[in-house]
């Protein structure tokens, strides 16, 4: 019988409007989850595709000693795709010219991921391919064509061996991002690493082992070798590598999970508050039906039931809203890439539809437990039951719960409890801000009778309340500051790493005879260009005198990575300067004074941490066979990510004139520039070109990409928000009814009233958007730093735009509000008040 | 069950009750005394605050005494549990508040269903609807309580509280919120179905006029008794 009654209640309350906001609430905090996981689920997983095509693998195994023959069977007997590499360098001879290529021998299956690009001739187009040069021919980049004097289809002899060349490499997917090595490139088949004897022992060889297949097949495979690695073998993905992409994929990652993290907090708050509130509006009723007679069990199943509709219903149409957002999102988002987004699983569904449903119970469950308590003496007593202050139970269950959801949504504990803690402590400090600046507000003296003088007497009469609204206006402004300011730095962030106008490709090995030509060429074909930078190769061999055990070249296959110890003693890529360059920052130490003699350096900060060098310290070079001193006087912060070439020791120019240099300068060349490209390589057969076109391509799509995802998800946000705020007005308009009943009552012209709430909403939200832009620009200086790993910086935008947004949106949502209770008559209103 | 009990509807014996406040313990009511018999009309006046309201609340089982016994209908409420207090009322008890306590989503014909609906009287349509049409709102079934005047939601409370035919009416100020007009015309529709149905009626009010049309008048004033008159006027008991 009580479900008739349950079902006839709950319509009503439905069609009533009561329902309204706890339903928005749920169906927010799932569609919100859901468009949210399943959009950065694809995006991820085509991120993650397409920076699995710049190691060429999914994973890869790299060592510079031979690997062993069991890691491949393995992975192939567990249903892995494999490939070896190998990595020397060898002399090719052609038409009675010498030149030192850097040899990558491939097994049949590479590429894992991505293409390489080839062409059948020097004016034909590229095309790609996923295969490996056939047994006896090699590929050559198109530089070592004019070294060696070479056409397409011509012998060259690599070691001992005669192999026919027969395409020219435009790339690979796995090419060292940038390297000053040249682009002596040569692709080999594996099996004729043999026919060149170019590899005895003690030549200096790169392994590398590539795996491609499925996730869980990857980690059991890992799981096993893992026991079996030595020291000098690592294990790789693509978020290993030290590249632009690797660290944008992993600051976006923590982008989208921050937002999708705040949206779940943003609706748990909404819901926390409507729930609460519905509750309220029940005890009446309930009351009533205790008196008539109804059963604790009675009420308890009804409003039970309710639950179970609300949460069914809203979690249902969050979904289908969810499901129908990010497929038109990521639609949008494969149109604009020219790309297919992967499916996204099942992960988003389960991750949506659990949060739904514990949010609803969870939020619920204490307002609900007090309405199951609400005394039938209600009926007599109309006060009974109304507990002014948020029950502690509710509050301690709500922030359990969001924390909880945070954890599960997220799988970072750090991330969680940092984000968490922070919002608590602030929520802690806001709460006395707020009592202080209300308290302060009564000394204000306005003449009375005014609209603003009511406003802040309202203010002030009900300072805790308005204490406990100002932290929820706050705390979502809060988050919606926070993001659209994250958002925007992120994006310019990446935006100047790669820049519209950056140089594409980098010329390098020109001799100084070569300089001024180049330059010539450069100006006569309209290509923009840097100033031409002295190359000098060397090693630091001693600190303070004391020398370094190792002494090695650097070369394609090992290790690219700059940062590491093991630049000491390295043959380096040396240069000398007047300026800092763009990206570096001194971190000790200063800059070169223009007037000095001696011979000074600067050094990276990884180099120096890794090796103990220090300002002041002497450091010993190796060039050429002579060595000399200099004086290390400052370090520098390199951004390794950039685009740009970066220099371990730049020295001050008087070491110039010292040792024979090489120029090298980057260029930017436009789409048909391929020509003229082709004339300078000709003119200067022993100049290198590296081009990066392709690579900033991948890089600016893959950023707009993730900028693109990272929009919707702060229009998911700042709708979540938008509801906080509402559902916020919502409950304090319900407290403030009364009042403005009496002043109504009482003759108030119902434009006394509103603008007096006007004033209110806006004193309130502009204190709350103040507070919140204050709090924001802190916090996210601590974030970027811990999180992003990024120099913070203060935006002073926020301080206005924060109060500016708050006051508006809070005030006119008052107002709205307010304005439809005046258009009702006053009977009416003591009527829904009775 | 003896028949003097089953004549005394009510029976209240020693009633006490206590408050505790900030300032120490507070009484409400004290050593409170009397019988009612069944189909007899009862008003209980005093002055404001002088604990009718309260004393209604324990009558109907509301909220218990500190101290003290009361039988309804043969039943020791002071013995009985809430849930136990609530399954009596919905088989005994009907009622009429001040401030008629209507369930805002439900119409009017809902709302006078309510009582049967939580008894799991499925089949209380047809009565709610001739109740209805009784107290003169048969055009108005399906109205909601915001859609009707304050004389119209108190006439459907009124029908709501003889749904189910209960032995034991109480009202709590019933025509206090109304103008007089209404007002009359309410306690007239009260008193027309008390007698019709041969219902228990309980009346609190501070309504010289209106009491005086009940059987008897209990006099609450500082939670004590003072007196009991009929309703002639003549004090049949005084504490």
């Amino acid at each position: 019988m009580w479900f008739k009654l349950a079902l006839t209640l709950f319509w009503r309350e439905l069609r009533r409007g009561e329902l309204t906001i706890i339903f928005a609430a749920i169906a927010l905090a799932v569609l919100t989850v859901f468009s949210l996981s399943s959009v950065t689920e694809r995006i991820r997983m085509n991120i993650e595709q397409k920076s699995a095509d710049f190691i060429a693998a999914d994973r890869r195994l790299v060592s510079n000693h031979a690997l062993n023959d069991d890691y491949i069977i393995e992975a192939e007997r567990l249903g892995l795709n494999t490939a070896r590499q190998m990595f020397f360098d060898s002399m090719l001879f052609a038409n009675d010219e010498l030149v030192l290529g850097s040899i990558k021998a491939v097994s049949n299956g590479y590429p894992l991921r991505g293409v390489v690009k080839l062409k059948d001739d020097f004016a034909q187009a590229e095309y790609e391919v996923r295969d490996v040069p056939k047994s006896g021919e090699v590929w050559l980049s198109e530089g070592m064509f004019y070294s060696l004097g070479l056409a397409v289809g011509d012998q060259v002899e690599i070691g001992v061996g005669m192999f026919r060349a027969s395409k020219i490499l435009v790339s690979e997917p796995d090419a060292p991002f940038f390297s000053l090595a040249g682009n002596k490139r040569v692709l080999l088949n594996y099996t004729d690493i043999e026919a060149t004897q170019a590899v005895q022992p003690g030549s200096r060889v790169f392994y590398r082992m590539l795996f491609s297949g499925d996730e869980a097949l990857l980690t059991d495979y890992y799981g096993w070798l893992k026991p079996q690695l030595r020291e000098n073998q690592r294990w790789q993905g693509i978020k290993d590598r030290q590249s632009p992409l690797g660290e944008n994929l992993a600051r976006s990652e923590s982008f989208l999970l921050l937002a999708g993290l705040f949206g779940i907090m943003l609706a748990a708050v909404a819901m926390a508050v409507s729930a609460k509130r519905y509750c309220e509006r029940q005890y009446d009723p309930v009351a009533m039906m205790k008196t008539l007679g109804g059963s604790r069990a009675t009420i308890r199943n009804i409003f039970l039931l309710h639950l179970s509709m609300v949460t069914a219903f809203s979690v249902s149409m969050g979904i289908v809203i969810g499901y129908g957002l990010q497929a038109v999102a990521t639609d949008y988002l494969a149109s604009f890439m020219d790309t297919q987004l992967p499916a996204a699983g099942f992960k988003p569904w389960f991750l949506a539809i659990t949060i739904g449903v514990v949010c609803a119970l969870m939020f619920s469950l204490k307002p609900l437990l007090d309405l199951f308590d609400i005394p039938p003496l209600r009926v007599l007593r109309r006060n009974l039951g109304d507990k002014l202050a948020v029950s502690r139970v509710h509050m301690a269950l709500s922030v359990t719960t969001i924390f909880a959801l945070m954890w599960f949504f997220s799988g970072e504990l750090k991330t969680t409890l940092f984000l968490f803690g922070g919002t608590a402590i602030l929520m802690l400090v806001l709460f006395g801000v707020s009592r202080l600046l209300f308290s302060a507000g009564r000394k204000l003296g306005l003449s009375p009778g005014s609209s603003w003088s009511l406003a802040i007497a309202t203010l002030q009469k009900r300072a805790n309340a308005n204490a406990v609204q100002l932290i929820s206006f706050a705390l979502a402004i809060k988050l919606m500051l926070f993001l659209f300011v994250l958002k925007n730095d992120l994006i310019s962030d990446w935006q100047m790493q790669v820049p519209a106008d950056a140089p594409n490709a980098f010329l390098i090995n020109i001799n100084e005879s070569e300089v001024s030509d180049i330059q010539d060429f450069f100006t006569q074909n309209q290509i923009t260009h840097t100033e031409f930078f002295p190359i000098f190769r060397g090693r630091a061999n001693a600190l303070n005198g004391e020398k370094f055990a190792r002494s090695a070249s650097k070369q394609e296959g090992e290790e690219q990575d700059e940062e590491a110890t093991r630049g000491a003693g390295r043959e380096l890529n040396l240069t000398w300067m007047t300026q800092l360059p763009d990206g570096n920052e001194v971190v000790d130490g200063t800059w070169f004074d223009a007037d000095s003699t001696e011979l000074e350096v600067s050094v990276s900060r990884g180099m120096a941490q890794g090796i103990g060098i220090e300002v002041g310290d002497t450091l010993t070079f190796l060039v050429n066979e002579r060595s000399f001193d200099a004086k290390v006087t400052s370090l520098r912060s390199v951004d390794w990510g950039s685009l740009k070439p970066n220099f371990v020791m730049i020295f001050n120019p008087p070491v110039a004139g010292k040792f024979p240099v090489t120029y090298f300068s980057a260029a930017q060349f436009g789409e048909g520039d391929e020509k003229t490209v082709s004339t300078l390589l000709r003119q200067h057969p022993t100049v290198s070109m590296i081009d990066i076109k392709s690579r900033l391509e991948q890089a600016q799509s893959m950023i707009a990409q993730v900028s693109l995802a990272i929009s919707f998800v702060l229009a998911i946000v700042l709708t979540s928000g938008a509801l906080v705020l509402i559902s916020q007005v919502q409950a304090s308009l319900a407290e403030r009814m009364q009042e403005i009943v009496i002043l109504r009552t009482l003759g108030a012209r119902g434009r006394l009233i509103k603008l007096a709430t006007l004033y209110e909403f806006l004193l309130l939200g502009a204190l709350a958007g103040f507070v919140a832009a204050l709090v924001s620009d802190v916090t996210l200086l601590i974030i970027q730093r811990e999180l992003f790993e990024v120099d913070g910086k203060l935006h002073p935008y926020i301080w206005a735009l924060g109060p500016a947004s708050g006051a508006l949106f809070v005030a006119a949502i008052g107002y709205f509000m307010v304005a439809s209770t005046m258009r009702q008559n006053t009977q009416g209103l003591l009527r829904k008040l009775a | 069950m003896s028949v003097l009990s089953q004549l005394n509807v009510i029976q209240v014996k020693g009633l006490n009750k206590t408050v505790s406040t900030f300032e120490g313990d507070l009484d409400i009511l004290s050593d409170i005394n009397f019988t009612v018999k069944s189909g007899e009309s009862v008003a209980i006046v005093g002055t404001s605050g002088s604990g009718k309201s309260t004393l209604l609340s324990l009558l109907a089982g509301l909220d218990t005494g500190s101290a003290g016994e009361v039988f309804l209908d043969g039943a020791a409420l002071h013995k009985l549990d809430e849930e136990e207090r609530a399954r009596l009322r919905a088989e005994k008890v009907g009622f009429v508040f001040q401030s008629f306590m209507l369930v805002q989503s439900l119409t009017a014909l809902e709302n006078v269903m309510l009582p049967a609906e939580l008894a799991g009287d499925s089949g209380a349509k047809q009565q709610a609807s001739e109740l209805l049409e009784k107290v003169g709102l048969s055009h108005r079934v399906s109205h909601y309580p915001s859609q009707l005047s304050g004389g119209e939601q108190q006439r459907v409370a009124i029908a709501r509280a003889f749904i189910g035919s209960p032995k034991i009416l109480f009202a709590d100020e019933p025509s206090a919120n109304l103008d007089s007009k209404n007002g009359h015309l309410i306690e007239k529709l009260l008193f027309d179905l008390n007698k019709q149905n041969g219902t228990t009626l309980i009346l609190v009010t501070h309504d010289e006029a209106l009491a005086r049309q009940c059987d008897r008048i209990i006099h609450i004033e500082g939670g004590q008794l003072e007196k009991i008159r009929d309703g002639e006027g003549a004090t049949v008991h005084v504490v």
